[in-house]
């Protein structure tokens, strides 16, 4: 049985597959359809992709959250990289690296229930998002 | 008294159950119908806002149900599986996206509402607030003749006048912004009501042929107005058009609306993909038309003057008609 709670550093692409393996583990291990795990798993890509992008390197944790009516997982993607200077802009469609409309962390948004960012010029940024179960 | 009308619904089958019977059906007989109702259940998972993997893991978990049926096909088990989960990943960038664009047209509908509510607002305070305060200056430049010798009574005469002239236009712009006849009278002389102001201000010949009349669903009528006062906005501002055809008429089933100049014309294809005003508003323009069912065809090219039809299927002309989805 997975643990409640896994850490993995991203300074790789392998890290990343790393990450997704972890997370839809976890995603099953809670009941998630497997058309919700792949969401989570897409979640993770992005957001280590992120990472990877603009701060090289940083980590990916997920965590078992159990609500009084409720599961879910969360995953934090968190970096000591230069921060978002506009986090605004930076939550546009089409913004991202990926330049695509509905990728990146708009699309990261979408496929989650909950989205919080955090960030600050020359600190680095948290990503946290949580996806409940059905 | 009042009874109620209920709506009979058909009693829908779980949605897996009525996929794997379709599925069934055509993988056994095939045939357009069983395609049918693969296109039908494509529609009621976009309703149930079913995930395009969802879907694909549906479509695996009956491909799996059929081969097993199968003589051999037990062998293909695992394949099949391991096909499914590789072919939800590469779907799973599309549903990102996908959710984007439902959420843009969401924002657009949205703001199409929020604007017609501003567009009511700004109307009511060109005309009657703005009114009541030229009433005022109307007063006081009563008061201020009276203490006047004659020679200069009539200067103030002249600025009653220009004022009076100031009082019509805001009325007017006022009624073009959210026309009273709109409502009143419907879209079809609430269109000629501006059309009559837009031909005076750009200096354009204006022409409407209507061989239909009534009233069509209020949502309907203001979608249709705010179309054609797009297109002839831009017909005087960039069309450099001196003459504008507007022809209101129905096809049969199909209820049709064009609006037609011989100016300059333009690149469709450019100009709508480039985002800006221009092109947002002919976006706006299909969109609004998205929200009552109709569709929008641009007819330009540069030199060839620049032909709008929008079509309407007549039912949604009828006011206690409701959309089925």
């Amino acid at each position: 049985m997975p643990a409640e709670e896994v850490e993995v550093a991203i300074s790789s692409d392998q890290d990343i597959v790393l990450a997704r393996q972890k997370g839809r583990a976890m995603a099953v291990e809670l009941g998630f359809s497997s058309g919700d795990a792949t969401l989570i798993a897409t979640a993770i890509s992005e957001l280590a992709r992120n990472i990877l992008s603009y701060a090289r390197r940083g980590k990916i944790s997920l965590k078992m959250v159990h609500a009084s009516n409720r599961q879910g997982i969360s995953i934090i993607a968190s970096d000591s990289g230069p921060g978002i200077r506009d986090i605004r802009q930076a939550m546009r469609d089409g913004f991202s690296t990926s330049g695509s409309l509905g990728l990146g962390l708009p699309g990261v948004r979408r496929l989650m229930d909950e989205f919080e960012i955090a960030s600050e010029p020359g600190h680095g940024t948290i990503v946290t998002v949580k996806k409940w179960k059905q | 008294m009042k009874t109620a009308t209920k709506r009979k619904t058909k009693r829908q089958a779980p949605f897996e159950e009525e996929h794997g019977a379709a599925f069934a059906e055509y993988t056994q007989r095939g045939g357009e119908a069983a395609l049918g109702r693969a296109y039908g259940l494509g529609r009621r998972a976009i309703n149930e806002k079913k995930s395009l993997m969802e879907i694909a893991s549906l479509h695996h978990r009956a491909l799996h149900g059929r081969l097993a049926g199968l003589k051999g096909g037990a062998r293909h088990q695992k394949l099949l599986a391991a096909a499914a989960e590789f072919l939800a990943e590469t779907l799973s960038p599309y549903e990102m996206a996908h959710r984007g664009v439902q959420d843009a047209i969401a924002a657009l509908r949205q703001l199409n509402e929020t604007l017609e509510e501003e567009i009511k607002r700004i109307a009511y305070a060109v005309h009657d607030e703005a009114g009541q305060i030229l009433v005022a200056v109307h007063l006081a430049l009563a008061d201020v003749a009276r203490e006047l010798p004659k020679p200069q009574k009539e200067k103030v005469g002249r600025i009653e006048e220009l004022l009076n002239q100031v009082e019509k236009q805001l009325r007017r712009y006022s009624h073009e912004l959210r026309p009273t006849v709109l409502d009143d009278l419907g879209w079809i002389p609430a269109i000629r009501f501006l059309a009559e102001g837009v031909s005076k201000r750009a200096n354009l010949r204006i022409q409407i042929k209507t061989t239909v009349a009534g009233r069509l669903p209020g949502p309907v009528e203001i979608a249709l107005y705010r179309i054609v006062q797009e297109a002839l906005t831009n017909a005087a501002r960039h069309s450099k058009a001196s003459r504008v055809w507007i022809r209101i008429g129905r096809k049969n089933r199909i209820f049709c609306c064009s609006i037609e100049d011989d100016g300059v014309g333009f690149d469709v294809q450019a100009v709508q993909s480039d985002g800006k005003r221009r092109g947002l508003g002919l976006i706006a323009m299909q969109e609004r038309l998205n929200g009552i069912g109709g569709t929008l065809s641009i007819e330009s090219a540069r030199g060839r003057g620049t032909r709008l039809l929008i079509q309407l299927p007549a039912e949604t002309q009828n006011a206690n008609s409701h959309r089925v989805s």
